[in-house]
């Protein structure tokens, strides 16, 4: 039997019975599906039954890159200008301090570390450091999504932790982008081999240019046939072009997915086109990720892996732990709120996947292990975290609405309609003190319009932008 | 204005991206890829303002873009693209059979099967004789015996009569026409393929007693069997799949159809039969049996296969050799008058026959003149069993079909116009 067949197989098998599992799982047990297509991806791969061998899980290399470009044009997607500018300081001030805090630290202790362990000079450290540096920042929505599925997104901590998420891939994919710019092997045929500068110019630019085509493309046409087309095409070309060219192709589709949201009219269709194959687009390319996995048991990777988890968990605690209690804003978001953002998913995956994928930069294997173990430990229980860490203040908070006429509730809205207003456009900080964000579920970077991936999918029947028979 | 600026914008990617790239082979694949998706479209969309289809743009740019000119798809990374274009097959197979609803073959069954059966005899008979009367001139037949004349220009026909289901389902999806002519064309196109397989297989059974292949052996008459017989069950089992998906799960349907169409290619791949009639069964028992849920499959495969269609169009275009067809037209030219002549005369004849409405027998010819894909991959069938022959046959193949493929949707397209099932309008705006 041939391997695409085994992976259709697979893949159908199992998309489905995780998909009639997936609502049951989520609703009652608060677990995020997914880790299992990474087990059952080292299952099938060569290092254990070899039902697909090495060469035929080498050939899915274009699926590989189109499903990283894939994800990185959903993070992208998030950043709609409009929504980001009504978010305030104090918001984006934690979720910035926390992300290069995140970075910092585990770069910072594994640069020590690897060296340390002998699996690689301490010259090439910084790469596999950064590298899984920039991984621990990133921090799956899954949990979140499924957490508050039922809840209007309009509490502090919520609105927090969806600019934290934002923040957090932001950072992760640019570092790694400039990373890979950074370590970019020179091409033979050049006159000149361009700078790391250039490079990292040269990710934007494909980007601009995939997102630019886009735009160019369809027009004020918002028909969704043709949104397949342009988007199809859009997204496989930024994402072949940058591995073509051997730069981040997350960091490329990023952009496409950036100037896509805020140029587009047809905000809404793009966003059901988008989810309605990034679920099955994130199995596929998790089974790919487990095909291509040489688990170790070496007690030095162990290690590092150990070493991984234990930095990256204690960073986001207690980062977010001390920068929420500096800006006095423990009451409104609680001590805990960090924990919620030690999920890891999809971003990570094609973050280590980008990595692994390059024989030119060191210990690969080993960043690889860390970041799919890291997915694996936390993802199935990223939905219980965030409840965990939401249950203390959220309860509360539905109080003070009553106390604080800003706190916008929509039971609050519909008694007091009148005492709802902005109270003024810098009103989420107030001489430092943290005051909870107001009116609109559009005060978040994720909010109704522009949400998370998961939960991209506007109420059926209530897109604002849709044209009458847009769909066929 | 804006489509020439996005063919300019991409024309000076490719141009800057192609010399400082070194990435993997699979990186270049997948740029090619959403380069002709993005590329090809922006053509189409401009054939239209000309009052050409669509498909023709798709074409033109393959052509440009390929081998015989920029090469920014070259022949390595066209074969690493086959997939795409056995993937749209396959969706294009099961996209027809799902057009084909039971109630309209019990109404209309016996007259397509007339105007098929008059329309592919009158063709063939008549490529027949044009071959047999130039065999002096054609490489392949010059200085051979009678009876491998006979048998090398019954297989030449066998594969010359084929038309295009792709192109067929293509027009009609980008016109949106649903009318008699619209109807009657697709059902011809649809039960001729089933006959031209049946009929391929016997005509190459024939050639190989003929005109024995070097080395070769001849194919038993169980194979052949099993590859219609087999396919019509492994197509029935699989419609029956879809059909049970379709009334108790309905979900997901983006990625079911491509599933559908990929599992079906791969597992016709796997057991040896026709993959064409596997996904053409599959699409008619999953559109007839599916309790009514068939239309939501076909529209989400229409919209899961649009950007796969262009590709499969673009690199069809890219497979054109201007120069065998510059340096063989003046053998081509004949067998494509004839061929076209025969379709003609052939179906007028066999509308008579059934007593067909006069739209339809008036313009269904012009739809039939198409070919594509299918026609392809029969004469590369032919090339391999005849290594040498063979390859001279499928030179004069290509440069027939480049012809047929550029003229035939076009002709297409005005037989639509003309019998009032279309208008200007409903092409510019539609699927493909």
């Amino acid at each position: 039997m041939s391997a695409s067949l085994v992976l259709i197989l697979v893949v159908a098998t199992a998309y489905l019975a995780t998909h009639l599992l997936y609502e049951w799982l989520a609703r009652r047990l608060l677990i995020v599906s997914g880790a299992e297509y990474l087990v059952l991806g080292v299952l099938l791969g060569p290092q254990v039954s070899g039902v697909i061998s090495r060469e035929a899980a080498d050939s899915f290399g274009p699926i590989i890159v189109l499903g990283i470009g894939w994800i990185g044009l959903t993070v992208g997607m998030q950043f709609y200008l409009p929504r980001l500018v009504r978010i305030t300081g104090l918001t984006f001030r934690l979720a910035v301090i926390e992300s290069f805090v995140t970075l910092s630290v585990v770069t910072g202790v594994l640069w020590w570390a690897l060296p340390a362990l002998g699996l690689t000079s301490k010259f090439w450290a910084i790469v596999p450091a950064l590298a899984l540096g920039a991984i621990a920042v990133a921090s799956t929505p899954s949990g979140l999504d499924i957490a508050l599925r039922d809840r209007k997104r309009r509490e502090p901590v919520v609105n927090q932790l969806e600019t934290s998420l934002g923040v957090n891939a932001f950072v992760a994919v640019v570092t790694a982008g400039l990373l890979f710019s950074w370590v970019h092997r020179a091409p033979t045929s050049a006159l000149r081999p361009p700078t790391p500068t250039e490079w990292a110019v040269i990710t934007v630019g494909v980007g601009v240019l995939g997102g630019t085509l886009f735009h160019l493309f369809l027009g004020e046409e918002r028909k969704v046939d043709r949104l397949v087309v342009s988007l199809g095409g859009a997204i496989i070309l930024a994402s072949g072009a940058a591995a073509y060219l051997n730069v981040s192709p997350v960091l490329a589709t990023l952009v496409v997915g950036i100037v896509l949201v805020n140029t587009s009219r047809g905000r809404a269709e793009l966003r059901t086109v988008l989810a309605e194959a990034e679920r099955p687009f994130y199995y596929v390319l998790l089974l790919l990720a487990g095909l291509s996995w040489r688990p170790s048991t070496s007690v030095t990777v162990i290690a590092v892996v150990a070493l991984y988890l234990v930095t990256r968990t204690v960073s986001k605690v207690y980062t977010t732990r001390a920068t929420t209690a500096w800006n006095k804003a423990t009451p409104q978001l609680g001590r805990d709120w960090g924990k919620a953002l030690i999920g890891q998913g999809r971003l990570t995956v094609a973050l280590a996947l980008d990595y692994a994928r390059r024989p030119e930069l060191p210990i690969g294997d080993v960043v690889f292990t860390a970041a799919l173990l890291s997915v694996l430990l936390t993802e199935f229980a990223a939905a219980r975290l965030v409840r965990a860490a939401l249950l203390p203040i959220v309860e509360p908070l539905r109080d003070l609405a009553h106390r604080l006429p800003w706190v916008d509730t929509a039971e609050h809205t519909a008694e007091h309609p009148a005492e709802t207003a902005i109270p003024s456009s810098e009103s989420g900080a107030t001489s430092g003190v943290f005051v909870p964000q107001v009116n609109e579920g559009a005060s978040t970077l994720f909010g109704p319009d522009v949400d998370g991936p998961l939960a991209a999918l506007p109420e059926q029947g209530s897109t604002e932008e849709r044209t009458p028979g847009a769909s066929r | 204005m804006r489509r020439v600026i996005v063919l300019i914008m991409l024309y000076l990617l490719m141009q800057a991206v192609l010399p400082l790239g070194e990435g993997t082979p699979a990186a270049l694949v997948l740029m090619a890829f959403g380069f002709l998706i993005l590329g090809a479209y922006s053509v189409g969309e401009l054939a239209t303002t000309i009052r050409l289809p669509k498909i023709v743009g798709y074409l033109v740019a393959g052509l440009a873009v390929g081998p015989a000119a920029l090469n920014f798809v070259s022949t390595p990374v066209m074969e690493q693209l086959a997939p795409v274009s056995e993937l749209a097959i396959a969706l294009i197979a099961f996209l027809a059979g799902a057009e084909l609803h039971l109630d309209e073959v019990r109404k209309r069954g016996v007259l397509l099967v007339k105007m098929m059966t008059a329309e592919l005899s009158v063709s063939f008979l008549g490529i027949v004789v044009v071959l047999v009367s130039l065999h002096r001139f054609l490489p392949f037949l010059n200085g051979a015996p009678m009876s491998e004349v006979l048998g090398f220009s019954i297989l030449f026909a066998s594969v010359a009569v084929v038309h295009s289901p792709a192109v067929t389902m293509a027009l009609l999806s980008e016109s949106g026409a649903k009318g008699v002519v619209a109807r009657t064309t697709l059902g011809v196109v649809l039960l001729a393929d089933v006959a031209v397989v049946l009929s391929f297989s016997g005509a190459l059974a024939l050639a190989r007693v003929l005109a024995p292949p070097p080395g070769g052996e001849g194919i038993g008459f169980v194979t052949v069997l099993w590859e219609i017989g087999g396919a019509v069950l492994v197509g029935a089992a699989l419609g029956a799949i879809v059909a049970l998906y379709l009334r108790f799960i309905r979900r997901e349907l983006f990625i079911f159809a491509i599933l559908v169409a990929f599992f079906g290619a791969e597992i016709a791949g796997l057991m040896h039969v026709e993959t064409l009639l596997t996904l053409l069964v599959a699409g008619f028992v999953a559109e007839n049996a599916g309790g009514g849920e068939g239309e939501h499959l076909r529209h989400a495969m229409e919209r899961a296969g649009a950007p796969i269609f262009v590709v499969f169009f673009a690199l069809a275009g890219a497979k054109i050799k201007p120069d065998a067809v510059l340096q063989l037209w003046p053998l081509v030219i004949p067998i494509v008058v004839v061929r076209a002549a025969g379709i003609w005369a052939g179906t007028r004849l066999g509308a008579w026959w059934a007593k067909a409405e006069p739209e339809a027998a008036k313009y269904t010819w012009m739809g039939l003149i198409s070919q594509a894909g299918v026609a392809i991959g029969l004469s590369s069938v032919v090339a391999t069993v005849y290594p040498e022959r063979g390859e001279e046959m499928r030179t004069l193949f290509l440069a027939m079909i480049a012809i047929n493929e550029t003229v035939g949707p076009i002709l297409f397209r005005i037989a639509l116009l003309r019998s009032g099932e279309a208008t200007p309008q409903s092409f510019r705006g539609g699927g493909h």
